[in-house]
């Protein structure tokens, strides 16, 4: 016979009030891991579609940050030189992470050419974000290192200080500023008060205990599968984190792994093709799509490589 | 300046002939060394009933407006049909990913704003706001074309109606961009709001044939079937050598054959064509530089071969394709070992990058390699083949950076080691300059486009911003008795600086003036018995 008091997981206790004793408890670590592995499947597929997108033409903007000594900070190139496809070229990776370093930790085009103030207010809202994922690391760990605990007091309490503070102010400048609010539809609200939500809730539930004991048990509880209590404001924000956790592959605000291709497909993306190379493979598999355009000048039915051998005019 | 008026995105599907915004010389950035500048003039009365002039009062495009409903709708099917094959990855490979990932994910920042020198030149008029036409294209696909749009709504931010006239509008608003990408530059997301620009163009291109008449008919069309964007046959090409060749002796006093067709040679020169007719100095500097050097070079009499620009850049990359697999293919049928781009900066950048990926492998870029003729230009001085003498180039000098060759292809050290070894007096930079340059305001083929009153645009919008740059750092030295001298090496602007020095009069009340990097160090070659530069006399 079943132990009412411990019930196993069961679809229906999800939608049956009240909620049997430990039902929560179950359901929350049940979502912490589907919405974490939502999470990684979506953001994958995401990666996936990306990434085998056809290899567009290049497309660069200098100053591109692997280029050789004084070019990177100029925003010189290769081309620079003459005969330049019969030289070997040294690029810097480092220098590729040091701009992206700068772009991810210090938001450095915004803090440089962004007139609307937004900068001090992002940058609090990204670092709440990357301090709270800091955070969610340290309960992990704090499992097995007590010992751990001050730090993530303090990490904890400055992610949502910042979070909360980014997220109201931007939503304020947004609301205020007639250069940003004619660019700000109602879900851009929407987004940023469910984040201001989380570090308000994630404030609170540490206040209301002093500590994120609660916080850490909770996490063991998932990485455990360990049923324990939990406070209902530490269920709270739990729970609207794991929702966000499932929202956010399907929003604008996985914009940090678009960032990677547009850095990297696009704007840096200045190797030149070679004959036989798998670049030259690819793009002779791509000539051979068809070009299904319906201009006058378009010539129906061809492949792009056909298109381009066929100038389509009248002698 | 007035404040300007707030233009909401679901405006552009307003009925009616009234622009969303009129332009006055009050609304635009002002320019303190002009005192007054000339007035925007309103587009002519007889073209009002024909032609449609509602987004801004301008327009390029001599077609006439939709009469009937049937017409209506047969230009709101077309953009809906080639919106939905911008996704497609067959029937748009060339920019598909980066075109969904900057439709996607623009964060709506607007860092973009104050990189755009359209925008700060109109004095910042919403609708020439890098994002504007971009959020238009976003919201348009999101209603039509996404669940959450369909479901959402507004919401979502899917709000624009499609109608005649948003087409319409949105159109012309895609030619109100340059494409110099300084907005990509500074984006902190790595969108391209010029890319969306681009891409809308390319979708009324290739989907309806709808294109500026200079750009498409008069353009990539003529090109391909005459030889040249001008018109310019074979025939006329080698007759206008031949003038070239008389003119050079005139000046100079030196006997030069250009060497047509030669086979084997190492280098083929491929220049504007415009460059023959409108500045055939250009040309002719080269011709002087080369032989004086001793460099083996060739030009090309066959159609194509001989003019470099290539408009498909600008806006249609099947007709992009066309152009550059018929220049490459004459190189390697005249069997050089490379191709060297003159002053032509959109010719730089569709030979030596664009084309690179749109070709097969036998004219990748490792079988016929196309280079810049800036490096070669340098080369040519450092190696201490033709004597310079910077005493005969003793006038301020400041140099334009032409996007494409700066910030597309990275080639910004080459030009200022010239100017530094040809010139007596330093270069003056403008602010800013080299890959965080201003367009000249001609960018994307709006320097040779001149029909209804496009180029009233043009004057007074896009060129304003370098217009402003050259009277700054000529500031000091704005005396009419000093001659001033803007180099430009690159055809769209020097055509932009042309435009923009006889409308807002910088010879005539300042001495300023315009012309290529070749001419320049021709003005500096040690044994010509003359200037080779006649200033007042440019263009």
């Amino acid at each position: 016979m079943k132990d009412e008091n411990h019930a196993f997981f069961h679809p229906s206790s999800l939608i049956l009030l009240p909620l049997r004793e430990g039902t929560m408890e179950w359901f929350l670590i049940l979502f912490g891991w589907i919405s974490a592995a939502l999470f990684v499947i979506v953001s994958a597929y995401k990666i996936y579609r990306v990434a085998t997108a056809p290899l567009n033409v290049r497309w660069e903007v200098y100053p591109v940050p692997h280029e050789e000594g004084e070019r990177r900070h100029y925003g010189g190139s290769y081309m620079e030189e003459v005969d330049w496809a019969k030289k070997s070229r040294a690029g810097s990776l480092v220098a590729e992470f040091v701009e992206m370093g700068q772009e991810i930790f210090l938001l450095q085009r915004v803090r440089k050419y962004n007139v609307y103030g937004i900068w001090l207010l992002s940058l609090a809202m990204h670092w709440g974000l990357y301090l709270g994922a800091g955070l969610l690391g340290l309960l992990v760990i704090e499992n097995a290192l007590p010992a751990l605990a001050p730090l993530t007091n303090v990490v904890g309490v400055v992610a949502f200080a910042l979070g909360t503070l980014g997220a109201f102010g931007l939503i304020a400048k947004r609301a205020t500023d007639r250069n940003l609010n004619l660019y700000t539809a109602p879900i851009d609200y929407f987004n940023l008060l469910w984040l201001a939500a989380i570090f308000v809730l994630g404030l609170a539930s540490f206040a209301t205990a002093g500590s994120f004991a609660a916080h850490r048990a909770y996490i063991g509880s998932v990485l455990t599968f360990q049923p324990a209590p939990i406070a209902p404001l530490v269920a709270l924000t739990f729970f609207a984190f794991e929702l966000f956790v499932v929202y956010m592959p399907f929003s604008k605000l996985i914009h940090y792994f678009a960032k990677y291709f547009t850095y990297h497909s696009q704007l840096w993306d200045d190797a030149f093709k070679v004959k036989g190379s798998p670049t030259d493979k690819k793009v002779a598999e791509q000539l051979a799509y068809t070009a299904a355009w319906s201009a006058p000048h378009i010539v129906p039915g061809k492949s792009w490589l056909e298109q381009a051998q066929n100038p389509n005019v009248e002698k | 300046m007035s404040e300007p008026k707030i233009i909401r995105f679901k405006d552009i599907a307003r009925a009616g002939d009234e622009p969303l915004v009129t332009l006055t010389r009050d609304d635009l950035i002002e320019i303190p060394q002009l005192g007054d500048a000339p007035d925007v003039q309103s587009p002519q009365a007889r073209w009002l009933e024909r032609y449609d002039f509602s987004l801004d009062g301008f327009s390029d495009f001599d077609l006439p407006k939709p009469k009937t409903k049937e017409e209506e709708e047969r230009l709101v099917n077309g953009f809906l049909r080639g919106l939905e094959k911008l996704f497609d990855p067959q029937s748009n490979w060339p920019f598909v990913k980066i075109f969904r990932l900057s439709l996607d994910y623009c964060v709506r920042c607007q860092t973009c704003s104050e990189a755009c020198h359209t925008y700060i030149g109109s004095g910042r008029q919403e609708i020439y706001r890098p994002t504007y036409r971009s959020e238009v294209l976003r919201r348009i696909y999101q209603k039509y074309f996404t669940p959450s749009g369909k479901l959402l709504g507004s919401f979502v931010g899917a709000d624009v109606e499609v109608n005649a006239k948003t087409v319409w509008r949105l159109l012309e608003l895609s030619y109100r961009c340059n494409v110099c990408r300084r907005c990509a530059q500074v984006c902190p997301v790595g969108v391209d709001n010029a890319l969306l620009a681009r891409e809308i163009r390319k979708l009324f291109s290739q989907e309806m044939g709808i294109a500026p008449g200079e750009l498409l008919k008069k353009g990539t069309r003529q090109h391909l079937k005459a030889g040249s964007s001008t018109g310019m046959t074979p025939a006329a090409f080698k007759d206008l050598v031949e003038f070239i060749e008389d003119d050079i002796f005139a000046k100079t006093g030196k006997k030069i054959k250009m060497p047509i067709d030669q086979k084997g040679a190492d280098v083929l020169l491929i220049h504007n064509a415009g460059e023959f007719m409108a500045w055939p100095e250009n040309p002719a500097a080269f011709a002087i530089l080369f032989d004086a050097a001793g460099i083996s070079w060739t030009l090309s009499s066959e159609a194509q071969g001989y003019d470099g620009v290539n408009y498909g850049a600008w806006f249609d990359d099947v007709e992009l394709a066309r152009v550059a697999l018929r220049q490459i293919s004459i190189a390697k049928e005249l069997g050089v070992k490379k191709i060297v781009v003159g002053e032509c900066g959109h010719a730089h950048k569709a030979l030596c990058v664009l084309a690179d990926r749109v070709l097969p492998g036998d004219l990748s870029l490792d079988q016929i390699p196309r280079e810049s003729c800036l490096p070669l230009l340098w080369e040519i001085v450092k190696s201490g083949a033709v004597k310079f003498d910077p005493n005969k180039n003793d006038f301020p000098v400041t140099l334009h950076d032409s996007c494409n060759v700066v910030r597309l292809m990275g080639i910004v050290s080459p030009q200022r080691e010239i100017v530094k070894a040809i010139c007596k007096q330093p270069v003056r930079e403008m602010t800013p300059n080299g890959v965080w340059n201003y367009c000249c305001g001609g960018g994307s083929g709006f320097a040779i486009m001149n029909s209804l009153n496009f180029d009233q645009w043009r004057k007074n919008v896009s060129e304003r911003m370098k217009i402003k740059q050259v009277l700054d750092v000529f500031n000091d030295v704005l005396d009419p008795s000093i001659n001033k001298y803007v180099i430009a090496a690159c055809s769209n602007c020097k055509g932009a600086m042309r435009d923009g020095i006889d409308h807002y009069g910088l010879w005539d009340k300042f001495h300023i003036t315009y012309g290529g990097l070749v001419d320049l160090m021709v003005n500096a070659m040690a044994d010509l018995p003359q200037p080779y530069i006649e200033f007042g006399k440019q263009g």
